[in-house]
């Protein structure tokens, strides 16, 4: 049985594209979504959320894990081209981090067209951020998302999941003094890739990563201060 | 006291009904009606349908009428209409050969396989006002009636291999332009869809400008047919091609002199130009541009407007045109200002400056 | 038939949005995109409502101004648009909107963390009328070669001992990229710097949209010994006496008299009214 997609596909999308946007404008800021659409696995329900709001029948997508409910879910309610190989992606959808491709795989664009660079949607196991200098209120020292907070289904576990990331201080537009994050589940050698890929700006690429339903994103300005 | 202007809704209101008015004229005089516009306005439906990309004949009529007959205006109006129109699918290429043609003239043979024919054509009325009511003449229908496919003059040519080989069937699928900008430098196939969309009076201006020396041109006009065409689309789901109407079309084929160059040997080049309808000023002007744009691709020199793609394809769009060369007409008054106070700072600056001339002129010490 | 929310169709606001997220993660930088047909002419702000119209929800409260002013006739018009196609609430209240759409200012009030702004663009190149090929232009910005634009405004200076641009006045972003801010003042231009509030730029008949995002280096260009200046009036506001709002010059005679009123109409208002209270 085919599972629904987004309730009220014009304003759910609207409502979550605005949180993509507010969370690609102030980075390492974890932000709710405000719909988690029901997912086949491996896709997180809040990456699916993302994947409906951006991708249609004009974007390809890679499927680090193309499972086949997964696959004909997402051709029904969006009609996307699958990618074949990451180099090829407009978006990429990384299921399972710890053994995601190097960053340097993905479409960083050419000089000409920076913008014609792949966006990545990774599920992270968890992420969690710290009080900071900027103004909105009522963000403590915690996890404020994991897996496990989520209400639909948990996914599977694999075993080979990465390990717990210490928390980090980033810099750059959207942030007014520094923002730290910590984000679980990524491959232990994440952060020297895209420590690698900043000599290349404006080429790059730019990383939403979800868990449970807050979504966080990196775009490729955002800089990683040397703790 | 001074009080800010206010009632920018009122006026706008007010304009609407204005214009309103306006637009229907003398109420004692019937308002004209959608077939009316249709049938005896066709000229003006073809060129609305081509230049707002819609065919439909009902909905370019309506634009006229809306439009009051302003051409640019009805344009503007059936593409605002189309822009948010769903895509359920794309028709196969069309296939002019197969055309059923009803008016077919070459320039560059006395006589062609099917002959030359003239079918409803203005050239050779003698511009003579019609003051009485017209009433058309009984037309008898052709003692023989005109072959249902009558052979392309160019591929007489080609048989004798003395003009360019083009190979359809090796284009790469074609960008949308309504979907997709304009990149440069832009392909043959995106540079032929914004021509098509192009303005008449200026793709007829640039193609002028390319036969009083400003390009290479040297053109014929090979073939000139116009007639209809069937639409063709082949739903994946069904698997097999169904026709799904037919659409009047009139194609140019241009012939342009090619002394060769860039490892290609002399021989005659194709300009191609295509308008929905009866459009043959628009296809022949698209034609002669087409060719003008080619000469990148020829090793051709560049050096006239209608040869520079970036010049060419960045104006030929009236909608774009219009609404920029018109929005001048918007308040500006905040950039005024900025501009008032920077003359007026330079003016000043250049007072002094003055001043201080004959001083320096007589050989004396600035200060 | 009745037409989409905020008019355009669901796969031309994915586009968008596809584009927007660009544009913010590459700020100041050029994302081509499939600019639509607008039932509004190019040039009238073609860009900046079709970035509105893929922002807009139900929950927003929208303000479009031109000039600074609610009541200009295009701002009336692109309001009275989205009223019709969205339904959404409309304000003329800097404070109270969520989304401001503006055409040649910034207003005055200071922005908010949750608050947009999307600026109509006529002409997003900066370059464009130093060099008037698209794809040399692309070329500069690929380098950062920004050299032309320097020249230009050290001419200025060698010529008229001032930098003679006063509106539209390029700036640098985050660094990287020349950019136009659109025909705002030059008054405007320190309000780009390090905004609270995300910006977004739309220009439709360019079919090109662009960002600057929250708390972002907005450096106006200058040289050490000509330093950025804006414009400064020897008159305040003779409706609400402030002295530091972009002032309207009008003339209120036919001897030429001339008065100075603040052109972000919001904030002279509320000043006034404030004033009264």
């Amino acid at each position: 049985m085919m599972q629904a997609a987004f309730a009220d596909y014009v304003f759910d999308s609207q409502r979550t594209f605005r949180e993509l946007l507010q969370a690609m404008a102030r980075p390492a800021q974890p932000r709710p979504l405000p719909v988690l659409p029901p997912s086949p696995a491996p896709i997180a329900p809040a990456a699916m959320a993302i994947l409906l709001t951006l991708c249609d029948a004009t974007t390809s997508v890679w499927l680090q894990q193309p499972e086949e409910e997964a696959i004909s879910h997402l051709r029904f309610h969006a009609g996307l081209r699958l990618a074949e190989r990451p180099e090829d992606a407009d978006f990429a959808l990384i299921s399972d981090p710890a053994s995601m491709p190097s960053l340097e795989r993905f479409a960083h664009g050419d000089l000409r067209y920076p913008d014609r660079s792949a966006s990545l949607i990774i599920q992270a196991t968890s992420f969690s951020s710290s009080p900071c200098m900027q103004g909105e209120d009522g963000r403590g020292s915690h996890t404020v998302a994991s897996t496990q907070d989520c209400a639909t289904p948990p996914q599977p576990s694999p075993a080979s999941r990465g390990g717990s990331n210490p928390a980090m201080r980033f810099a750059g537009p959207g942030i007014r003094e520094t923002e730290t994050l910590a984000i679980d589940g990524l491959p232990s050698d994440f952060w020297q890739q895209r420590a690698a890929m900043a000599a290349q700006l404006p080429l790059g690429v730019d990383l939403f990563f979800v868990a449970a339903q807050h979504v966080v994103a990196l775009p490729r300005t955002t800089r990683l201060l040397e703790s | 006291m001074y009080v800010a202007v206010k009632g920018g809704e009122q006026a706008i209101a007010r304009s609407l009904e204005l214009l309103a008015e306006a637009r229907r004229g003398d109420t004692a005089v019937p308002e004209l009606e959608l077939a009316q516009i249709r049938e005896q306005l066709r000229l003006g439906v073809a060129r609305v349908m081509q230049e707002g990309s819609l065919y439909d004949e009902e909905l370019a009529a309506l634009a006229i009428r809306q439009a009051a007959g302003d051409m640019l205006e009805a344009i503007f109006l059936l593409r605002a209409y189309r822009t948010t129109l769903p895509r359920f699918g794309y028709t196969q290429p069309l296939d002019t050969t197969a055309m059923r043609v009803r008016r077919r003239v070459s320039g560059t043979f006395k006589d062609i396989p099917g002959g030359q024919v003239l079918g409803p054509t203005y050239d050779y009325t003698q511009r003579l006002l019609e003051f009485d009511t017209t009433t058309p003449a009984v037309v008898k229908s052709a003692e023989t009636p005109l072959p249902s496919n009558m052979p392309r003059v160019l591929d007489l040519l080609d048989a004798e291999a003395l003009i360019e080989r083009i190979d359809a069937g090796s284009d790469p699928e074609p960008m949308d332009l309504t979907r997709e900008p304009l990149m440069f430098p832009a392909d043959r196939a995106t540079r032929l869809q914004n021509l098509a969309r192009g303005d008449e009076g200026f793709l007829l201006s640039m193609a002028y400008s390319t036969q009083r020396g400003y390009a290479e041109s040297h053109p014929f006009a090979g073939e000139i047919r116009m007639g209809e065409v069937d639409v063709v689309v082949c739903p994946e789901e069904l698997g097999f091609a169904i026709e799904i109407g037919a659409v009047t079309l009139t194609e140019c084929q241009m012939i342009n002199q090619f002394h060769g160059g860039n490892g290609v040997p002399p021989q005659f080049t194709r300009g191609y130009g295509l308008s929905m309808g009866e459009g043959e000023r628009k296809a022949m002007s698209m034609a002669l541009v087409d060719r003008a744009l080619r000469c990148d691709e020829l090793a051709e020199p560049s050096y006239a407007p209608a040869q520079n793609q970036e010049f060419v394809l960045s104006h030929s769009d009236s909608v774009e045109a219009s609404g920029f060369v018109q929005h001048l007409k918007l308040p500006h008054y905040v950039d005024f200002q900025a501009e008032l106070s920077l003359l007026r700072t330079l003016a000043a600056q250049h007072a002094t400056d003055t001043d201080e001339q004959p001083l320096s002129a007589a050989g004396g010490q600035r200060p | 038939m009745t037409y989409n929310f905020a008019f355009l169709d669901e796969d031309t606001k994915r586009m968008l949005r596809r584009s927007l997220l660009k544009a913010v993660a590459i700020p100041g930088y050029q994302v081509p995109f499939g600019s639509r047909e607008m039932p509004l002419p190019y040039g009238w702000g073609t860009g900046g409502i079709q970035v509105t119209a893929a922002l807009l929800g139900p929950d927003d409260v929208l303000k479009v101004i031109d000039q600074g002013a609610d009541d200009t006739t295009n701002a009336v018009n692109i309001r009275r648009f989205f009223a019709r196609v969205a339904g959404v609430a409309t304000t003329e209240h800097t404070a109270e909107a969520t989304l401001i759409q503006t055409r040649h200012r910034i207003p005055e009030t200071s922005l908010r963390e949750d608050q947009i702004l999307v600026f109509q663009v006529p002409e997003p190149e900066p370059l464009r009328t130093l060099e008037p090929r698209e794809a040399e232009t692309r070329t500069l910005h690929a380098l950062a070669d920004y050299g032309l634009m320097h020249v230009k405004l050290y001419e200025d200076i060698a010529q008229y001992g001032h930098i003679a641009t006063s509106y539209d006045y390029p700036v640098l972003v985050d660094g990287r990229f020349l950019t136009s801010p659109s025909p705002i003042p030059k008054f405007d231009n320190p309000k780009l710097d390090r905004s609270p509030a995300l910006m977004l730029f739309g220009a439709g008949r360019e079919k090109r949209l662009y960002a600057i995002p929250p708390y972002t280096h907005v450096e106006s260009l200058a040289f050490d010994d000509h330093p950025f200046e804006i414009q400064c009036w020897e008159h305040r506001c003779e409706l609400c006496g402030s002295g530091e709002s972009y002032l309207d010059e009008v003339v209120v005679d036919d001897q030429g008299t001339r008065m100075f009123v603040c052109s972000d109409t919001d904030f002279c208002g509320s000043r006034r009214t404030e004033a009264q209270a």
